[in-house]
């Protein structure tokens, strides 16, 4: 297709910046240069895959190799994918162009699991055979990392290889091996034989999953040398670890617009039912002057004027202090707007408070996830009543008249009376802003509660737990609905049916792939956009695959069954998942790991929040 | 304190690029090519600049323009153009800087090079006499989500049809800016045809008297 067709195509779509390529910082080479080209797939739209730090971060490093080419692709929006089906345009690479089908790579992203379906719908535009078995040496390697890969297992049947844990080494060392495959005459087979030998790498073919008579899982066996575990890999030093200098700059309005500046990677915390609590393992650190040089260059690099720290808890990190500080010298000289968190600022100087206080707030946000503390111990959310109340009064003495928590439905243990405390929580909040003298001057309060359904995810001590059915949380919304009285409190509850199919998904095995597959060839894609959800597509694909999505997410697993993902070794072991999910059971909260270590196993890199001094 | 008048070039991948999006892009290119620009003050401080007539989506713009108030005083009009083009991306390209004389009002119309992919002599004939009408009726949604009937023949200025290159002069600025797009499609539909391919640019602005906008 040339050039005039294109853009012909592309003025016909909505947003053709999604598809346009050409952004500032986005990396042109000369393919005849390179040995490998690696096409970065981010199974949705690009609003949100731009918006992805992992994939900046990959993007960079593997063009900081003259070598390798890593171009970006993007799920393309319903509308565009019309057209291209029309017009026999193959799935392409931002950069080039080029039909990604004759890159050495295609490499996938996952980031939840209602994305597994653009993942088969992106092969398949791409001209690829879904299978995995059906991808001889004509085809792209198709490999994949990010979080879900920590039970990938419905996606064995489509992937060559998976990637455990942070990929920033495991990753080049496997394109490396592959140049010198490629050297010696290329064999699919020699080569994942050989690629499973390095840490970090599995290879869903080589393994042979054999189930019980009861559907579950009776073992799951390696074939030739392939470990019998395989180990996810970390970044030891976040100090020497790449990170970009620059980030490519969209031309559209994309979900995070902005610089976005790495802290540290894992959570001190361990609520029990967050999986990046647990996948991420050890807290590691980069030191503020590492951050805060990175932030500069990044600010300068892409012109950026706003830009934001990432973690999961930044006001965790140690030197948040010195941090800001050194950060806001040149922001404000700059006129960089630095977003910060929520942070808890008890104990900043006053200096730095009334530096802060000129920084652009963003909107007051809590996470409680329960309604009582009795439930927030059982998840071990260190948040507590008196803490959100005091944080409020502070916030609306300042001015401000609206805030908004978060909450889930559905946890283990939790009971009526939970869910009375969500309603009971925001009335409180109601009632307290009215009791201020000095409130806001003839403005109401607005408190919006959001609940979402709680799904239990491997790797958490809730792995073992079952999700709620369908009736008990319509119950239960019901229940929650009829706690509320006053109208000052807006309360949004999500349509669960995706929350449903993730928790199948999340916890599912090798059979699903079948599922998968059929429910794609129904039209099923974009399944976490409520606009293309088709639960009804999905219902037809588990019975015509003659599979009960329920024996996944709605039974209780005992401590010794085998799950799908046990052969996935994530550094946090079973048997520390297991004491804490008896915790979590009476009632008992576990001290964070500055607290107090409690032995998960992720000490096992020497590395990170295990060895700081105390 | 100053202000400087910059002429760029707007093609390939930034013809994508909606107005909205331009003048992001452009906080951020003056942001990373180091301006020495002023900034507004107040609650929502941000660079000072202004764009001329926006271009529409998907055409190339050949004389754009924008002005910027600069701080530093010895900041010469040639390191401008350096710096934002070392900043830059191919498909914006900084042609000059220089002092404005015209104010961006003074801005009345615009030339546009219409190109047809194929041009036959029967479609040739029908242009001509398409613009040779005395008055071109065309709809127009108005405020109120009705239409209305309006002549456009008034607004457009000039036109030459030469081999498959329509050149047109058309009124422009902020009250009766006239899209060639507008009247093309009303070309198609008056004449009962279906539309053909063309790519449009922009190549000058001009003033009252039809001199290059300064
Ligand atoms: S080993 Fe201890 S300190 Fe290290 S991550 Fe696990 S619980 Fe935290």
């Amino acid at each position: 297709m040339n050039e005039k067709e294109f853009e012909r195509l592309l003025l016909s779509v909505q947003k053709p910046g999604r598809y346009s390529g050409g952004e500032i910082n986005s990396v042109i080479k000369d393919k005849s240069k390179v040995d490998v080209r690696f096409a970065f797939c981010f199974p949705d739209t690009y609003e949100i895959g731009m918006s992805h730090l992992g994939m900046k971060i990959l993007y960079s490093q593997f063009n900081s190799r003259d070598d390798i080419w890593c171009e970006r692709v993007f799920a393309p929006w319903t509308d565009f994918e019309e057209k291209m089906r029309e017009n026999n345009i193959p799935l392409f690479a931002l950069e080039s162009r080029d039909s990604i089908k004759e890159f050495d790579f295609i490499g996938f992203t996952l980031q939840y699991e209602m994305c597994y379906t653009n993942v088969l719908n992106m092969l398949d535009l791409a001209g690829l055979p879904l299978k995995a078995l059906d991808r001889d040496e004509k085809y792209p390697l198709v490999v994949a990392g990010g979080p879900c890969v920590c039970n990938a297992e419905p996606l064995a049947d489509f992937i060559d290889i998976f990637f455990l844990g942070e990929g920033e080494e495991v990753d080049l060392e496997v394109i490396d091996l592959y140049k010198e495959h490629k050297k010696k005459g290329f064999s699919k087979v020699e080569f994942l034989k050989a690629a499973a030998k390095i840490e970090g790498v599995y290879v869903p073919s080589l393994y042979e999953v054999e189930y019980l008579e009861d559907g579950k899982i009776k073992s799951v066996t390696p074939k030739g040398n392939a470990p019998k575990t395989i180990k996810k890999r970390i970044i030891g030093d976040m100090d020497t670890a790449f990170y970009p200098d620059k980030f490519v700059v969209p031309f559209i309005q994309i979900v995070h617009d902005r610089a976005v500046q790495e802290v540290f990677r894992g959570c001190i915390r361990g609520c029990r039912f967050c999986q990046a609590g647990f996948i991420y393992r050890p807290v590691r650190e980069k030191s503020y002057e590492v951050v805060n040089s990175q932030a500069k260059c990044l600010c300068e690099n892409t012109g950026y004027d706003e830009i934001s720290l990432s973690s999961l808890s930044t006001s965790d990190y140690r030197e948040l202090e010195p941090l800001l500080n050194n950060m806001l010298e040149w922001t404000q000289e700059n006129h960089i707007s630095l977003a910060l968190p929520s942070l808890r600022i008890d104990n900043f100087s006053e200096e730095l408070l009334e530096k802060i206080a000129h920084v652009r707030k963003s909107g007051l946000t809590f996470a409680p996830e329960a309604g009582t503390q009795r439930l927030r111990d059982v998840i071990n959310k260190n948040v507590t009543e008196e803490e959100i109340l005091s944080t409020c009064k502070t916030a609306f003495e300042g001015g401000y008249t609206s805030v908004k928590l978060y909450f889930m439905m559905g946890l283990p243990t939790e009971t009526d009376e939970d869910l009375k405390g969500i309603a009971e929580l925001g009335q409180k909040i109601v009632d307290m802003y009215y009791s201020l003298p000095n409130k806001p001057k003839g403005k109401s309060v607005s408190v919006s509660m959001s609940v979402a359904v709680f799904v239990p995810k491997p790797f958490t001590p809730f792995q073992f737990e079952p999700q709620i059915t369908k009736e008990e949380m319509e119950r239960k919304q019901n229940y929650l609905k009829s706690c509320i009285t006053t109208r000052k409190i807006d309360l949004s509850m999500h349509d669960s049916s995706t929350s449903f199919l993730e928790a199948v998904f999340a916890k599912g095995d090798r059979r699903l792939g079948a599922v998968l597959e059929s429910a794609y060839k129904k039209g099923c894609k974009f399944d976490s956009w409520t606009e293309c959800f088709q639960i009804e597509k999905w219902n037809e694909a588990f019975s015509e695959c003659g599979i009960d999505p329920d024996f996944y997410s709605l039974r209780t697993r005992d401590y010794d069954e085998i799950n799908p993902w046990d052969h996935l070794d994530y550094a946090v072991s079973k048997e520390f998942l297991i004491r804490e999910n008896k915790l979590a059971h009476a009632d008992t909260t576990t001290p964070n790991c500055r607290e107090k270590c409690s032995a998960c196993g992720a000490n096992c890199y020497g590395e990170g929040v295990c060895f700081e001094r105390r | 304190m100053r202000d400087v008048r910059v002429f760029y070039r707007k093609k390939g991948a930034m013809k994508f690029v909606s107005h909205l999006d331009m003048n992001r892009f452009m906080t951020r290119l003056i942001n990373k090519a180091k301006i020495p620009i002023w900034f507004t003050e107040g609650f929502n401080q941000h660079a000072y600049f202004n764009f001329a007539v926006p271009l529409s989506l998907g055409f190339e713009g050949q004389y754009e323009v924008l002005d910027l108030r600069i701080i530093t005083p010895d900041y010469s009009n040639e390191q401008l153009v350096l710096d934002l083009n070392k900043a830059s991306i191919p498909d914006i390209e900084f042609l000059d800087a220089k002092e404005p004389i015209l104010k961006m009002k003074e801005i009345v119309f615009a030339e546009f090079k219409v190109i047809f992919d194929e041009l036959n002599v029967e479609l040739a004939e029908k242009i001509n006499g398409f613009f040779a009408r005395e008055q071109i009726i065309t709809q127009k949604t108005t405020k109120k989500g009705g239409t209305k009937d309006i002549d456009i023949a008034p607004l457009i200025k000039k036109w030459v049809l030469k081999e498959n290159e329509l050149t047109l002069i058309l009124t422009a600025g902020n009250e009766n800016n006239l899209n060639p797009n507008l009247v093309l499609s009303t070309f198609f539909e008056s004449e009962k045809i279906a539309p053909v391919d063309y790519s449009v640019i922009r190549t000058m602005i001009y003033d009252k008297n039809l001199n290059p906008f300064k």
